[in-house]
């Protein structure tokens, strides 16, 4: 059977069974659940003082009324780095190159802000889309473009995620491809080529966190201007 | 990383709010106080934040009613241009 480019992206089946949410659960097994003793083992210290960092960076703009999200972005951040890490491993499959799961992220939880915002603080968050100052004959056209902006971001959070981790992984099998192929025929090319996919993968791994890290960010700054 | 010389409390998710920070507090340049806005600008400016709010309920009522109208111009075209072809 003749392989694309593009089967590395294929949803896993097997016999005609989804393995999607076996996929999807692998990041709940990896990590350790906390214990009620009072001095955890060093794994767990570490995780949780991981959390403790990320949290704190993350929520240290935000009014006391966004810390009701702590949880869920932590969560949703620890998801995702595992998530881009374990996809980087030979011959997985990496959910977060789905854009129907991305988009499954960044809607709602877009949506939530703006909902919320609409909410507590109407006047704010309409007064927002208006930046202060604005000549009066570009206040209609100003107000269009803002509103465009709103609705293009929960689009950009699900495609920025996909695209990135999507190109990454397609350059790394071009890359090994290239290797395997010139190793015979061109063995000191085929060093090259191997040195540019060392440094390739090193690459994929720093993206996987920073992608996981701007998603959980980004909404993080939808929170704190409605909240 | 470098910061940027512009402080907001609100993260500068547009180009449009940065040039109005930018303003302030590197050129000194500020909008009229509330006091100075009479008439019709003292709801509809874009320095005040009822102001704000209020152009762009103006504006979305102004684009809604557009449509509603353009709507219901086409129904009635495409009702005459179907009663004209029945006859």
């Amino acid at each position: 059977m003749t392989l694309s480019l593009f089967d590395q992206f294929l949803s896993p089946a097997l016999m005609g069974v989804p393995l999607a949410a076996a996929a999807l659960a692998l990041p709940w097994a990896l990590f350790p659940r906390p214990t009620l003793r009072w001095v955890n083992n060093r794994l767990l210290t570490l995780q949780n003082w991981f959390f403790g960092q990320f949290a704190q960076q993350i929520f240290l703009p935000i009014n006391i009324a966004g810390h009701k999200w702590a949880v869920l972005l932590t969560s949703l951040m620890l998801f995702l780095i595992t998530l881009n890490t374990a996809g980087l491993l030979p011959y997985t499959f990496t959910p977060t190159t789905q854009l129907s799961m991305n988009m499954g992220f960044a809607v709602p939880l877009w949506l939530a802000t703006v909902i919320l915002g609409m909410r507590t603080q109407p006047t704010h968050s309409l007064g927002h889309l208006l930046p202060e100052g604005t000549p009066t004959l570009l206040i209609p056209v100003l107000i269009i473009i803002e509103t465009i902006s709103l609705f293009i971001r929960p689009l950009a959070l699900g495609v920025r995620l996909t695209a990135n981790l999507t190109a990454g992984h397609l350059l790394i099998q071009l890359v090994s491809t290239a290797t395997s192929v010139l190793l015979m025929t061109m063995p000191v090319l085929a060093v090259l080529t191997a040195t540019l996919l060392f440094l390739l993968t090193l690459l994929e791994v720093a993206v996987a966190m920073i992608q996981a890290y701007v998603f959980v960010l980004l909404l993080s700054l939808y929170l704190q201007e409605n909240v | 990383m470098p910061t940027s010389p512009v402080k907001t409390r609100v993260p500068l998710s547009s180009f449009g709010h940065l040039i109005t920070e930018v303003k302030k507090q590197l050129f000194g340049i500020k909008g009229p106080s509330s006091v100075q806005l009479t008439g019709w600008r003292k709801y509809f400016n874009s320095y005040t934040l009822q102001g704000r709010r209020n152009c762009v309920l103006a504006t979305y009522g102004v684009l809604g009613a557009t449509a509603a109208a353009f709507l219901m111009h086409k129904q009635n075209k495409d009702g005459r241009q179907m009663s004209a072809s029945t006859h």
